[in-house]
C-alpha cells in the first residue's frame, strides 16, 4: 500500500493524531508510519512544543511521546545551553498540565519524557528528585543548578499538595523502572546508575510523606502509588548491591511506615504485594526488627480476622493476598520457624498448615492450597537437609514440634484430595478435573518427602486410617487413604515390617466387596483399589496368597469401559512379576481370557496386555510337555482369528456383523458406517497379529542364561512338539502377509514378532531357526512395504546370530547379503528411501566387522563394486542418516585388518582403488558440502584415513587440490591454507583435535557468515 | 549452592506458579527420597487440534553440571516414533544444541513447549530416526496411523 504523504499543516497533523487513537482505526500503520517520519524530522522538536499546550489529551499525549523520540534520537545534537532550557520547558509543561486539568495519561507521559531526559543528561540533572520536587512546591521550572538556597527535601515535600505529590511519586517510579532497564554492568550507564543512588535520600523524604496516612481528607489516595514505587526502588537496591549505604539503609527505615498500611483495608491488596515481593526475592532486605514487627502484625487480632476470611472466604472475589504474605514469610523464614519451640512461631505454623484446611473444593474454589502445599514442601525438605547435616542433640530438641505441624499438613492434605461427590465433579471444566488431578501429583510428592522423615510409623498411619475408613464405609476417605499409601509404593523396601503393615490392607474386607457384581464400592474407589494392587505388585510377589484373589478382581474388571485399560495393566504386571509363582494359574487365566471375549470385543491395547501377561506365565512353567500344550491352548485361539482374517479377505461374503468374531475387525468400535468386509479383514489380521506379538513378547526370559559359542547348535535336537509349533506360526504369519500384501503395519508386527526372538537364547515358540529367519528374509522382493524395517530387522537378526553359536553363521550371512545388496541396487538412487540406505550400509558394515571373507566374496563382483561406490554415493549425499552410516562404514573399512591373510591383498587392491575417491568425498564435504552437525561423524573417517594408509597425505592433497568442482571452497581457500590443513590433521594422527581441526576448516572453507552468532 | 542448582530451584519455583495446561515436571527423587533437582521427570500433552492430541507423552530432562551454560537433554521414555527423536528417545532440537539455539536464558516451560512444538510439526532438515523421518517423508497416511497408535499407547489419564 501506498505511504501517506507528509501533512502540510499543523491541522493536519492533528487530525492524523485524532485518527490514530480513534477506536477501530484500520488504517493504524499507515498513519503511524507518517506520524514517526514526522517524529523524526527536524521539526519535530517543534512539533512537540506547540503540541503540548493543545486542549485535546491525546494530541498532549502525542506531544510529550514526540518529545521523548527526540531525546531518543537526537539528544546528541542538543547543546548543554540547549538541553538545560529544555529541561525547564519540561517541567513546566508537566505542571502546566497539572493545573490546567488535563488528563492523568499526558502528566505520566510528560514524567517519562523527564525519566528519558534523565537518562541522557543525567549530568545536568544529577539531583533530578530534589530539584522536581523544588519546582513542583514553585509551581514552574527553574534550571538545574538553582537549588543551592532551596530548603530541605523533606521540608519541600511536606509543603507538596495532594497532587503534586501524586506527580512527583509517579516520577519516582518511572525513573527507577525506566534506568532499572539499562544494563547496570554496562559503562555507558555506570554514571547513570551511580548518579540514581544518589537521589535515594529524597526518595525515602517523597515516600515517608506519601506512604503516610493522609493528612487532607483528599479523594486522591496516593499511599497505592507510592507503596508500588517503594517495591520498585527496593527490588532496584538490591541489584545495585554495592551500595548499600546510600540506598538500602534509607529505603529500609520506611518498612515500619509500610507496615503501617496494612491497617488500611483499602490497601491491603498492595501493601501484601510489597511484603510478599520482597520477602520472596529479596529476604535480607529485612532485620531482625522488621521480622520481629511481621511476627507480631501475624499475631494480632486483625491477622486473625483476616486468616479466618481467607479460611471460610471466597477466594475468587476476595482474593488470597493475606494468605501468600503468610506463605512469603514463612518461606523466607524457614529454617528460623522450623526450629522454633516458642509459643508465637508455634501459633503461626499452626495457621500455615491450616491454609491447608481451607473452605471449598480443590483448586477452583480453594486457591491458597496449592502455594500452601508448595510452602509445605520447601519445609520438609529443609526438614531432610537439617536432620541429615545437624546435630542430633540439636535437632531432637526440634523435631517433635515439626513433627507436629506435619500431622496436620498430612491430615488436611487427605481430607483435600477426597474427591468430590460425582455430581459436583460433573460440574467442572477441564482445566478445574485436571488442576485436581495436578494437586493430588503435589500431594503424592509431598507424602513422599515426609516418609524420607517417617518411615514405617508413617505406613502404619495410613494403614490404620485405611481399616478405619473401611469399617465406617467412607468411600471417599477409603479412596483418599488408598491414594495415599499407592503414591508410597515406590518408597518402601523389601522387609517384614511393612510388609506386616501391607498386609492389613490386602487382607481387609474392601476386596472381597471389590468383588461383589453389584456392591456398594463406587468407581473411583474401584479404580484407585486396582491401581494399588498394582503398584504393590512386588509385595504380591513375596504374599502369592493374595495373589489369586486379587488377579481375579483385574480380570473381573477388564471388561469395564473404564477400569478395563488400567486393570489389563495392572494384570500384565502382576504376572509378568510373579510368572513362576502362578504357573499353575495358567489355564485358568486362558478360559478368564476366553470367557471376556465370547461375552464382548475388549479394548485392542488392553487385550494384548492380557495376551502379554499370560504368556509371561505359560513361559515360566517348568516342564516344557507342560508348557508347550498350553502355549498351544492360547497360540490357537489367536490363529482362529488371523484364519478368520484370511478367510474374510478372499472371500468378503462371509461376513457377519452379528458374529462377535468379526466385530473385533470394527476399529473405532462403534462406527457410523460399517466398514468394507476388507477393512475389516485387515483390522481383524492386525489386531490379531499384534496379539500374537505381545504372546512373542510375553514368552521372553526373563532369566539370564549362559551361550556356548562353541557348541553346535545342532548338538540340541528341538523338541517335535517346538519344531511343529514353530513351523506352524511361521506359515500362519506367511499368510497373513501374503493376503494383506499392501499392509506396512503387518510387516511392521512380524519384524517385532521376530525380534522377540532374537534376544533369547533358550529354545521357544517363537525362538526359529536361523535358516528359517534367513529364508523368509530372502524371500522378500524389492516391492513388500516397509523394506526399511525389514532391513532394520536384518541387522538385529546378524547381531543375535553373532551372539550365539558361530558354527552357521558365515552361511547365513552369505545368504542374506547378495539380497540386502540386490535391494540397494533396486533402490539405486539413495535418497529414495533413506530408511533403505540406511539400513542396508548397517548391514553390509555389521557382516564386514566380523567376515570380511563374506563381503569379498560377494558374487558376482560387480555387486561389490556398486555397493562401495553406492555408499560414496551416499556419503557425497545431502540425507544425514544414511550419510551417517557410510562415515561409518567407511571408517570401518579403512581400518580393516582380516585375520584371513588371504585376504589381505584384496583389501589393500580395493583401497588403493577406493582410497582417492574416499578422500575426494571426505575434502567435498570438509570443504563445505556437509552439515556442520555432520563434521564429527565426517572426521572419523578421515582420522582412519591418515592413521591407517600411508597414501593418505597424497590422496587428500590430491583431493584439495580438485579444480573441477570435488573441492568447493577452491576460490574462497588459498592453496597454503589447504595444505596447512592437511599437515596439521596427519600430524594430530588421529586424536580427537582432529574435529576442531575439520571445524576450522569447514567454517574457513564456508565463510565466517557461517558462524552462529547467539 | 552452584550456580546450576540456584537456577534449577527457580525455575522450580516458577514452573509451579505457572505451567503451561496438561504438562508436569518434576525433580525426580533418589533412593533416599532426597530431591535430585539435575532430573527431571515431565510431561508432554499432544496439542489440540493435531493428530498428537490425547497423548501424555514422559519425557526426562537431565541437566548437566555446566546448566545454565550447556543446555540440557531431553529423552523421551520410552523412545517416541518421531523423525526428530533419536532412537535413544533424545531430542534433536535446535534450541537444545549448544551449538545451536540454545541460550541460558531458555526456561523449562519453554523447552517442552519446544518439543511440543516439534512433535506436530518435525523438522525434516535434522532427521534423528530412519523410520519415522522415512515414513513421514514417503507415507503420511501411514505416519498419522502410527501416530494415532503411539497416542493412544501413551493416552493421557
Amino acid at each position: 500500500m501506498e505511504p501517506l504523504p507528509l501533512p502540510t499543516s499543523l491541522a493536519e497533523v492533528e487530525v492524523l493524531i485524532k485518527e490514530l487513537y480513534r477506536p477501530f482505526q484500520q488504517d493504524v500503520a499507515r498513519i503511524q508510519d507518517v506520524l514517526h517520519r514526522l517524529q523524526k524530522s527536524p521539526e519535530g522538536w517543534q512539533l512537540a512544543q506547540t503540541l503540548i499546550s493543545h486542549q485535546e489529551d491525546e494530541i498532549r499525549f502525542f506531544a510529550a511521546l514526540t518529545l521523548m523520540i527526540k531525546l531518543n534520537r537526537d539528544s546528541a545534537s542538543l547543546s548543554e545551553d540547549d538541553a538545560k532550557g529544555l529541561l525547564e520547558s519540561i517541567i513546566n509543561w508537566t505542571i502546566q498540565s497539572l493545573n490546567d486539568g488535563a488528563g492523568a495519561i499526558v502528566t505520566r507521559k510528560l514524567c517519562s519524557a523527564l525519566v528519558t531526559y534523565f537518562v541522557h543528561f543525567s549530568h545536568l540533572w544529577p539531583s533530578c528528585v530534589r530539584h522536581f520536587i523544588y519546582c513542583l512546591d514553585l509551581g514552574r521550572g527553574t534550571r538545574a543548578d538553582s537549588l543551592d538556597d532551596a530548603l530541605t527535601t523533606s521540608i519541600l515535600v511536606e509543603k507538596l499538595d495532594c497532587q503534586k505529590l501524586k506527580v512527583a511519586v509517579w516520577f519516582a517510579s518511572t525513573l527507577v523502572e525506566e534506568v532499572g532497564k539499562t544494563d547496570m554492568n554496562s559503562a555507558a550507564y555506570l554514571e547513570l546508575h551511580g548518579r540514581l543512588v544518589k537521589n535515594g535520600s529524597d526518595i525515602v523524604c517523597l515516600l515517608a510523606r506519601s506512604l503516610a496516612p493522609p493528612t487532607e481528607n483528599s479523594a486522591t489516595k496516593i499511599q497505592t502509588d507510592a507503596l508500588s514505587c517503594y517495591l520498585a526502588w527496593i527490588l532496584y537496591a538490591q541489584r545495585a548491591s554495592s551500595n548499600t549505604d546510600l540506598l538500602v539503609t534509607p529505603l529500609r527505615q520506611l518498612v515500619d511506615l509500610a507496615i503501617q498500611c496494612f491497617a488500611d483495608e483499602d490497601l491491603l491488596h498492595a501493601t501484601a504485594e510489597v511484603f510478599s515481593d520482597v520477602l520472596s526475592n529479596y529476604s535480607s532486605f529485612f532485620t531482625e526488627e522488621h521480622y520481629s514487627s511481621l511476627a507480631a502484625l501475624f499475631d494480632s487480632q486483625w491477622a486473625a480476622q483476616h486468616y479466618q476470611q481467607l479460611i471460610q472466604g471466597n477466594h475468587a472475589e476476595d482474593g488470597i493476598s493475606f494468605g501468600l504474605l503468610m506463605l512469603a514469610y514463612g518461606d523466607a523464614r524457614v529454617q528460623e520457624l522450623m526450629k522454633a519451640t516458642d509459643d508465637r512461631s508455634r501459633r503461626f505454623m499452626a495457621s500455615l498448615s491450616g491454609l491447608l484446611a481451607a473452605n471449598g473444593y480443590l483448586v477452583g474454589e480453594d486457591a491458597i492450597f496449592v502455594p500452601a502445599l508448595e510452602f509445605w514442601l520447601t519445609f520438609i525438605e529443609t526438614m531432610i537437609d537439617t536432620s541429615y547435616s545437624d546435630d542430633e542433640s540439636e535437632t531432637r530438641v526440634w523435631k517433635p514440634y515439626a513433627e507436629e505441624h506435619l500431622k496436620a499438613v498430612v491430615l488436611n492434605c487427605w481430607r483435600k484430595v477426597q474427591w468430590p461427590p460425582a455430581e459436583v465433579f460433573a460440574e467442572w471444566d477441564l482445566q478445574e478435573r485436571v488442576s485436581f488431578g495436578d494437586a493430588r501429583k503435589d500431594v503424592a510428592d509431598m507424602l513422599q518427602s515426609v516418609f524420607t522423615l517417617e518411615g514405617l510409623s508413617f505406613i502404619s498411619y495410613f494403614t490404620n486410617l485405611f481399616l478405619q475408613s473401611l469399617a465406617a464405609q467412607s468411600w471417599a476417605e477409603l479412596e483418599a487413604t488408598a491414594f495415599c499409601l499407592s503414591s508410597l509404593s515406590d518408597c518402601i523396601s523389601e522387609d517384614d515390617k511393612y510388609d506386616g503393615e501391607l498386609s492389613k490392607v490386602f487382607a481387609s474386607g474392601l476386596f472381597d466387596l471389590l468383588g461383589e457384581a453389584q456392591g456398594p464400592i463406587p468407581l473411583r474407589l474401584r479404580q484407585t483399589a486396582l491401581s494399588l494392587i498394582e503398584r504393590y505388585c512386588d509385595y504380591f510377589e513375596r504374599h502369592s496368597e493374595f495373589l489369586p484373589n486379587a488377579l481375579n478382581l483385574l480380570f473381573a474388571a477388564v471388561g469395564d469401559p473404564v477400569l478395563g485399560g488400567p486393570a489389563a495393566r495392572s494384570i500384565s504386571t502382576l504376572c509378568s512379576s510373579c510368572r513362576s509363582i502362578l504357573t499353575g494359574e495358567a489355564g485358568a487365566f486362558i478360559n478368564h481370557y476366553q470367557t471376556i471375549r465370547e461375552r464382548q470385543v475388549l479394548d485392542s491395547l488392553a487385550e494384548e496386555k492380557i495376551i502379554l501377561a499370560i504368556a509371561s506365565v505359560i513361559q515360566s512353567i517348568p516342564d516344557e510337555n507342560q508348557r508347550l500344550p498350553t502355549f498351544e491352548e492360547l497360540y490357537t485361539v489367536l490363529k482362529k482369528d488371523l484364519q478368520l482374517a484370511v478367510q474374510l479377505k478372499a472371500q468378503p461374503e462371509i461376513l457377519n456383523l452379528s458374529h462377535p468374531a468379526f466385530l473385533r475387525g470394527l476399529d473405532p468400535p462403534n462406527p457410523q458406517q460399517p466398514p468394507s468386509a476388507e477393512e475389516i479383514s485387515l483390522q481383524i489380521a492386525l489386531r490379531s497379529t499384534r496379539c500374537l506379538a505381545s504372546m512373542a513378547k510375553g514368552m521372553q526370559d526373563v532369566k539370564e542364561y549362559p551361550v556356548d559359542l562353541e557348541s553346535d547348535p545342532q548338538d540340541r535336537p528341538l523338541n517335535s512338539k517346538l519344531s511343529t509349533l514353530q513351523s506352524d506360526i511361521m506359515s500362519v504369519l506367511i499368510d497373513i502377509q501374503r493376503s494383506f500384501s499392501t499392509s506396512g503395519e503387518v510387516i511392521e508386527i512380524i519384524c517385532n514378532i521376530f525380534r522377540a526372538g532374537f534376544s533369547e537364547t533358550e529354545p521357544g515358540p517363537f525362538i526359529f531357526p536361523a535358516s528359517v529367519i534367513t529364508d523368509y528374509f530372502v524371500q522378500q522382493p524389492f516391492e513388500t512395504p516397509r523394506m526399511g524395517a525389514l532391513l532394520s530387522t536384518a541387522c538385529s537378526f546378524v547381531g543375535s546370530l553373532y551372539r550365539g553359536p558361530t558354527a552357521y553363521v558365515p552361511s547365513q550371512l552369505a545368504r542374506l547379503l547378495p539380497w540386502v545388496v540386490n535391494l540397494l541396487h533396486t533402490l539405486s538412487i539413495p535418497e529414495n528411501d533413506t530408511e533403505i540406505s540406511q539400513n542396508g550400509i548397517c548391514f553390509v558394515d555389521k557382516v564386514m566387522s566380523k567376515y570380511p571373507e563374506v563381503l569379498f566374496q560377494l558374487q558376482p563382483s560387480q555387486h561389490l563394486e556398486f555397493f562401495f561406490l553406492f555408499t560414496i554415493k551416499v556419503l557425497q549425499g545431502k540425507e544425514p542418516l544414511p550419510k551417517a552410516a557410510a562415515a561409518d562404514f567407511w571408517s570401518n573399512f579403512i581400518s580393516l585388518k582380516p585375520t584371513d591373510p588371504s585376504l589381505a591383498p584384496t583389501v589393500a587392491n580395493a583401497m588403493n582403488h577406493l582410497g582417492p575417491l574416499i578422500a575426494q568425498t571426505l575434502i567435498s564435504n570438509i570443504g563445505g558440502n556437509a552439515a556442520r552437525s555432520e563434521l564429527d561423524k565426517l572426521s572419523e573417517p578421515l582420522k582412519k584415513l591418515v592413521t591407517q594408509q600411508v597414501r593418505a597425505q597424497a590422496w587428500l592433497e590430491a583431493a584439495l587440490s580438485d579444480e573441477s568442482g570435488a573441492f568447493p571452497a577452491a576460490e574462497r581457500v588459498s592453496v597454503a591454507e589447504r595444505w596447512a590443513f592437511v599437515k596439521k590433521v596427519v600430524a594430530l594422527r588421529g586424536q580427537r583435535q582432529t574435529n576442531q581441526v575439520v571445524r576450522d576448516f569447514w567454517l574457513l572453507c564456508r565463510g565466517s557468515s557461517f558462524a552462529y552468532v547467539s | 549452592m552452584s550456580l546450576c542448582q540456584n537456577r534449577l530451584q527457580e525455575e522450580r519455583k516458577q514452573w509451579r506458579k505457572d505451567h503451561p495446561f496438561g504438562f508436569y515436571a518434576r525433580p525426580q527423587k533418589n533412593a533416599q527420597g532426597v530431591l535430585d533437582l539435575k532430573v527431571w521427570e515431565c510431561g508432554i500433552p499432544g496439542k489440540a487440534n493435531t493428530i498428537w492430541e490425547g497423548g501424555l507423552f514422559k519425557l526426562v530432562v537431565t541437566f548437566p553440571d555446566e546448566y545454565p551454560t550447556k543446555p540440557p537433554k531431553c529423552k523421551f521414555h520410552p523412545p517416541l516414533f518421531h523423525p526428530n527423536v533419536y532412537p535413544s528417545g533424545t531430542v534433536c532440537l535446535s534450541i537444545l544444541n549448544e551449538e545451536e539455539a540454545w541460550k541460558p536464558a531458555i526456561t523449562i516451560k519453554q523447552i517442552l513447549l519446544g518439543v511440543q512444538d516439534l512433535l506436530d510439526d518435525p523438522n525434516p532438515e535434522s532427521p534423528a530416526q530412519a523410520e519415522a523421518y522415512n515414513m513421514f517423508k514417503k507415507d503420511r497416511a501411514e505416519y498419522e496411523r502410527r501416530i494415532k497408535r503411539v497416542v493412544r499407547e501413551n493416552a493421557a489419564p
